[in-house]
């Protein structure tokens, strides 16, 4: 019995090394451990042996079957890696460029827009929509400015053919917020506006303004300076310092003119910021009394402050364009450097 | 924690509903988590006595009952027999002849049960004995409620039961170790009620006896601030009263026995946990030792106790516990020992009031897993001042409700240093948190209601007062005088004084004064400060991000332009140039007019793209377009998208194919399904556009946008030659306006998921052309809208294999149905009923 068994694991051996697919595994493993196999028939002939002689030879036949279970699966595993290996593609070229989503971009001033949106919202300021038509009196008159001032020229300001005008700064909706909500109000407003300007590299006559506005009982100038300097940090990061400086507007007292140290040079004095070290981000100040009973809040109970930036000023800075005409040319090789800048 | 309602009434008058209670109690800072209302039980659910229980033949379990409903007078007195006695048939095993039971009589609706005569096992049952679980007092249903002997047959048990009640299930905060029993719940209302507090009144027991003690003795003060003891001898062991059972069943307790119940009683009234042993089951320490010991002390490094939930805990050095004379008898405050546990044998107790050190308790229940009633409360903070007066509440009833022969003196051992705290606060400082003033007289009002004892004015002091002179100042004058505004002076903070009843273990600090302030007078009273004034308009704003964004995830790039053009682009476009606004002052002839459409911008950009060799463009600008309107002027938001070139990016995987109709079909049509627009589509008519080369996409008869082909000859005037590119130049337009408008307030609400699978099946067939996939679309799912879920189209074409005036098309069918799976004769019938109504209405050839 023994060279039997001997004599079928050596053929079976054979038969395991000749699997091609999955379904000759199966059938050898009918063959030789199936049912019907010769091993199996072993068991049943246990009996013709001597009780001494059967304990031996039962555990032979279990070897011969641990045995041959390893062997068949072995030749599965490595049957299926070879199906699988077979199917890769090995002489790909990796360096050939992956598909990409076709994707655009926002407008870099439209990025940086939305920038100032997310700032601002952050410090709990809601934005509010304003006219870019207006009329005299939320442009100039509502806003303290005198009737001979000369921003009201038609050398400074475009007017319409029905005594309108384009609003020369974003500090209308000031006026326009005021009048339809109360204090307090926390806005800004970012927007087109419009001055007689020749376009040149730091000129356009289309250009864009952000305006904030805090009215509230105990505002003072400390929240004006604490609000820019936060804005600042949040747009140019830690260690960008924001002073003001006296300056005049018609519709704030105290007036201010804003400056954020160069973003360039550190402060250190560069040609972006003609050696000085600091850059002119815009103007600012306390809203002036009159402005509040031009729109019916009372100054004694209320105070506020007001500031505008100009945002395509920002863009210009943030991303290094030297010339504000670049912005408006809508070239296909500018837009594209941006496609990282969209969300 | 449970609080039944008419247990806490006994404490202080409650006049409110219910839902008033809830709302007091939460809004003073005590949760509300659940509220169940105990019914009162039907008039026909009545005491009984069973006269005589005895096995039914052939049965198991039933027994064959005859019960007495005493002067009951019965709707239908003929199910009475001869005795004048009721037969019920019942299948509890303690059910027991001469016990005095609940029954239901026929006609009881008990919700789940209606009960009726019945038969069971051809015996007549008139009537159900009831458990607690069919009366809905508690889960238990292992046996019929036995009531004590003395109860007459034939009265409502409502007044046994206190029914109807309300329990509360209440969220205490873990700084609130005072508020986890009924008094102190109590007392909190009493407070925000202004209402009386009622203690319960204890009958002292004065004792000098001799003839029994034990040996008392902490070891660790820092870990057991105070152990109050007592011994009971020739006490009975046996089940409470059925108020003191109906009592802590509400509160979810059950009753064991009374001792065991006297001890979880106490703790539900005063929130300090008690514990009993069993005096005879405890060591002497010494040989000569006249009495067993009590000795709190660490446990040795695995020391073993087994509790009473049948464990064996292995110790640490840092677990408290409380010894006998050799060995470890409870887990201090956590869980009594198996061994020294009350049994129906017991005759000598040892009843323990202590006051252990909260974190020691937590670090114990915490590793070794064991949260029990009195763990929870240990770990919150318990009071040592009260140990005695809560052990003489536990002696009384114990007196009351086991009679014992003998009642040992009080043992008291007692580190805690009575020494009452004295805090501080200032009004001007409660303004500064809280945001509003409380005068002086409602800051001694509210917490004097809270027990804290005024002692005086003065001037300020951070911390704990230990020498009050040291507060004296010009106040103290001044309020002697009678004065209520006080003088200011420098250096000199107006501040109360108060003595900070011992209960409460979380006020140390003048905040947390401030903090029952604030909650006793009501957050509501907390001012709002700034109101948003509500300027922005969200949804416009979102809208126009979202519609930007989106255009630039399909590839669209967004360019900017001045707002004013030349009036000779608007004329190119052959539109409408009545509502322009001219410039008076303007820099140039081309910049002479505000822009009424953004298109003119664009194309002019797209003719400078593509004269540097850009011939694939997909550009947007979103910005206001300007009109004349009467007298006044609008200022429009828009956004107008041209494309022209290939769809795709070229790639060297990707056979690229110019832009087509389904594309920007596709990019307008999944807009306004991102935006949960339902639209309307037709071709599109434009002057400027070929006609019917693309769609206008409407709502409720309202443009809200549109795209098409624009017309060669118009792109020329523009100095775009597409005949020379073979390219088209397709405009979108978007409605902004239309668009924020149509989509506002709109929400979206989740749906459930599909409970069973849904099935596809294809259909290919010949459609004649006059016929639309619109109308393919509409019949089919006509068919049958409750099981055909959606169809798709996978393959669309014509060729001259294919009859004259038919294309071939072909669709997957979605079949589900929301109740069960669909089987496939079902699914049989639907398409064979959709193929016979496409036939009909369309005359499809099938293929
Ligand atoms: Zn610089």
């Amino acid at each position: 019995m023994q060279s039997e068994l001997k004599q079928m694991l050596s053929e079976a051996a054979g038969a395991i090394a000749n699997c091609r697919t999955a379904n000759d595994i199966l059938n050898t493993r009918a063959q030789y451990l199936g049912k019907k196999s010769f091993l199996n028939s072993l068991y049943g002939r246990l009996k013709e042996l001597s009780s001494e002689e059967r304990p031996a030879f039962g555990a032979l036949i279990n070897e011969a079957r641990t045995e041959l279970e390893t062997k068949l699966s072995a030749k599965e595993q490595e049957l299926k890696a070879s199906a699988w290996e077979a199917k890769q593609n090995t002489d790909m070229d990796l360096s050939l460029p992956g598909l990409y989503a076709s994707r655009g971009s926002l407008h870099p001033i439209k990025v940086i827009r939305r920038e100032i949106d997310r700032i601002f919202i952050s410090m709990g300021f809601e934005i509010a929509e304003g006219f870019e038509i207006e009329d005299e009196f939320h442009n100039f008159d509502a806003l303290n400015t005198p009737q001979d001032h000369p921003s009201r020229n038609l050398a400074d300001t475009f007017y319409l053919e029905n005594g309108m005008l384009l609003r020369t700064q974003t500090s209308t909706v000031q006026i326009r917020v005021m009048e339809s909500h109360k204090p307090p109000i926390r806005i800004i407003s970012p927007g087109r506006c419009y001055r007689n300007d020749k376009p040149d590299p730091s000129h356009s006559p289309v250009f864009h303004q952000v305006e904030a506005l805090v009215v509230d009982k105990g505002i003072s100038m400390s929240d004006l300076t604490d609000t820019l300097q936060n804005f600042a940090t949040l747009m140019f990061g830690k260690g960008v310092k924001t002073r003001i400086r006296p300056h005049f507007f018609p519709f704030t007292e105290p007036s201010a003119e804003m400056d954020i140290s160069c973003v360039v040079c550190k402060g250190a004095g560069c040609r972006m910021c003609k050696h000085s070290g600091w850059l002119e981000m815009g103007g600012a100040g306390m809203v002036d009394p009159n402005v509040f009973k031009a729109v019916g809040i009372d100054p004694e109970i209320y105070s506020g402050f007001a500031f505008g930036l100009g945002i395509d000023r920002i863009t210009l800075l943030k991303y290094g364009i030297p010339d504000m005409r670049i912005l408006f040319e809508n070239d296909l090789r500018m837009l594209k450097q941006f496609r990282g800048e969209s969300l | 924690m449970k609080i039944a309602l008419n247990w806490l009434k006994r404490y202080i008058d409650i006049r409110e509903t219910t839902s008033e209670l809830s709302d007091i109690l939460t809004f003073s800072g005590i949760e509300v988590e659940g509220i169940t209302e105990l019914k009162a039980m039907p008039e026909t659910v009545i005491t009984a006595k069973i006269v005589f229980a005895e096995p039914l033949p052939k049965s198991d379990h039933l027994k064959i009952c005859k019960v007495s409903i005493g002067s009951y007078q019965l709707q239908d007195s003929s199910i009475l027999d001869d005795d004048g006695l009721l037969q019920i048939v019942c299948g509890a095993p303690n059910c027991a002849s001469g016990q005095m039971a609940i029954l239901a009589l026929p006609g009881t609706d008990l919700g789940e049960v209606k009960i009726q005569s019945a038969k069971l096992r051809g015996v007549v049952s008139h009537g159900m004995l009831c458990s607690e679980k069919e009366l809905g007092i508690s889960d238990d249903h292992s046996g019929i409620i036995v009531l004590p002997e003395d109860v007459c047959p034939g009265l409502s048990p409502n007044s046994l039961y206190e029914l109807p009640d309300t329990i509360f299930e209440l969220e205490i905060t873990p700084n609130r170790g005072d508020l986890l029993g009924y008094i102190g719940i109590a007392r909190d209302l009493s407070a925000s009620l202004d209402r009386e507090l009622r203690l319960p009144i204890v009958n002292s027991v004065p004792s000098e006896s001799d003839q029994i003690g034990i040996k008392l003795k902490i070891d660790n003060p820092e870990l057991c601030y105070r152990y109050t003891a007592r011994v009971f001898d020739g006490i009975e062991v046996k089940p409470s009263p059925l108020w003191l059972k109906v009592l802590l069943t509400k509160a979810g307790l059950r009753p064991i026995n009374n001792i065991v119940d006297i001890t979880n009683y106490v703790m539900l009234c005063t929130g300090h946990p008690l514990h009993a042993f069993d005096y005879e089951l405890l060591d002497r320490e010494h040989e000569g030792d006249k009495w067993p010991s009590i000795i709190v002390r660490t446990a040795e490094q695995n020391e073993k106790i087994k509790a009473l939930d049948g464990k064996e805990y292995s110790l640490r050095e840092i677990d408290l516990v409380i010894a006998d004379g050799k060995k470890a008898s409870a887990i201090a405050g956590v869980m009594g020992g198996e061994l020294s546990g009350i049994s129906a044998d017991t005759k000598k107790i040892v009843l323990e009031s202590a006051a252990f050190n909260q974190t020691a308790v937590r670090k114990t229940s915490y590793f070794h897993k064991i949260s029990t009633d009195s763990s929870y409360r240990f770990e919150r903070g318990v009071s040592p001042q009260v140990t005695d007066e809560v052990s003489e509440l536990a002696t009384s009833l114990i007196v009351e409700l086991s009679s014992p022969s003998e009642v040992s003196p009080v043992i008291d051992c007692n580190y805690w240093m009575n020494k009452p705290m004295v805090l501080g606060i200032r009004p001007c400082r409660f303004e500064e948190i809280i945001g509003y003033k409380l005068s002086d007289e409602e800051i001694r009002t509210y917490l004097e209601r809270l027990g804290l004892k005024f002692i005086q004015y003065g001037t300020w002091i951070e911390g704990q007062i230990e020498d009050i002179s040291k507060v004296h100042c010009h106040h103290l004058e001044e309020a002697k005088a009678g004065k209520k505004e006080f003088t200011e002076a420098p250096d000199c903070i107006h501040s109360h004084y108060y003595k900070i009843p011992y209960r409460r273990l979380d006020l140390t600090r003048e905040i947390d004064l401030i903090e029952e302030l604030a909650r006793l007078a009501g957050y509501d009273r907390v001012p709002h400060k700034t109101a948003i004034s509500a300027v922005m308009d969200q949804h416009a704003y979102i809208t126009t991000n979202k519609v930007e964004d989106y255009l630039v995830s399909r590839g669209f790039f967004e360019t900017l332009s001045f707002s004013f053009t030349d009036p000779a682009g608007i004329s190119k476009l052959e539109i409408d140039t009545t509502d322009v606004l001219n410039l008076i002052n303007p820099q140039s002839s081309n910049q002479s007019v505000m822009r009424n459409t953004l298109l003119p911008s664009l194309l002019d950009n797209a003719a400078y793209n593509i004269n540097r060799g850009e011939k694939h463009l997909k550009l947007f600008e979103s910005a206001k377009t300007y009109h004349k309107a009467g007298a006044g002027i609008r200022e429009i938001p828009s956004i107008c998208a041209i494309v022209t070139g290939n769809h795709k990016e070229e790639h060297w995987s990707v056979k690229n194919e110019p832009v087509s109709f389904y594309h920007i079909k596709g990019i307008v049509s999944q807009l306004c399904e991102l935006l949960g627009i339902n639209i309307e589509q037709s071709a599109v008519s434009k002057d400027y556009l070929i006609n019917s080369t693309g769609l206008s996409y409407k709502h409720n008869d309202i443009e809200l946008a549109y795209f098409g082909k624009l017309r060669p000859d118009i792109a020329e005037r523009f100095s775009i030659d597409t005949l020379t590119l073979k390219q088209d130049l397709w405009v979108i337009e978007l409605k902004m306006s239309e668009l924020i408008e149509v989509s506002r307030n709109r929400a979206l609400t989740y749906t459930d998921l599909p409970r069973y699978p849904s099935v596809t099946r294809n259909l290919s067939f010949l459609l004649p052309l006059q016929h639309s996939y619109a109308d393919l679309s509409k019949e089919t799912l006509a068919c049958d809208p409750e099981l055909i879920e959606e169809l798709s189209v996978f393959d669309e074409y014509r060729s001259k294999q294919i009859p004259s005036g038919y294309r071939s098309v072909s669709i997957h069918l979605f079949l589900r149905d929301k109740q069960k799976t669909l089987t496939e004769e079902r699914i049989e019938q639907v398409v064979e009923s959709v193929v016979k109504k496409l036939q009909e209405k369309l005359q499809i050839i099938m293929r």
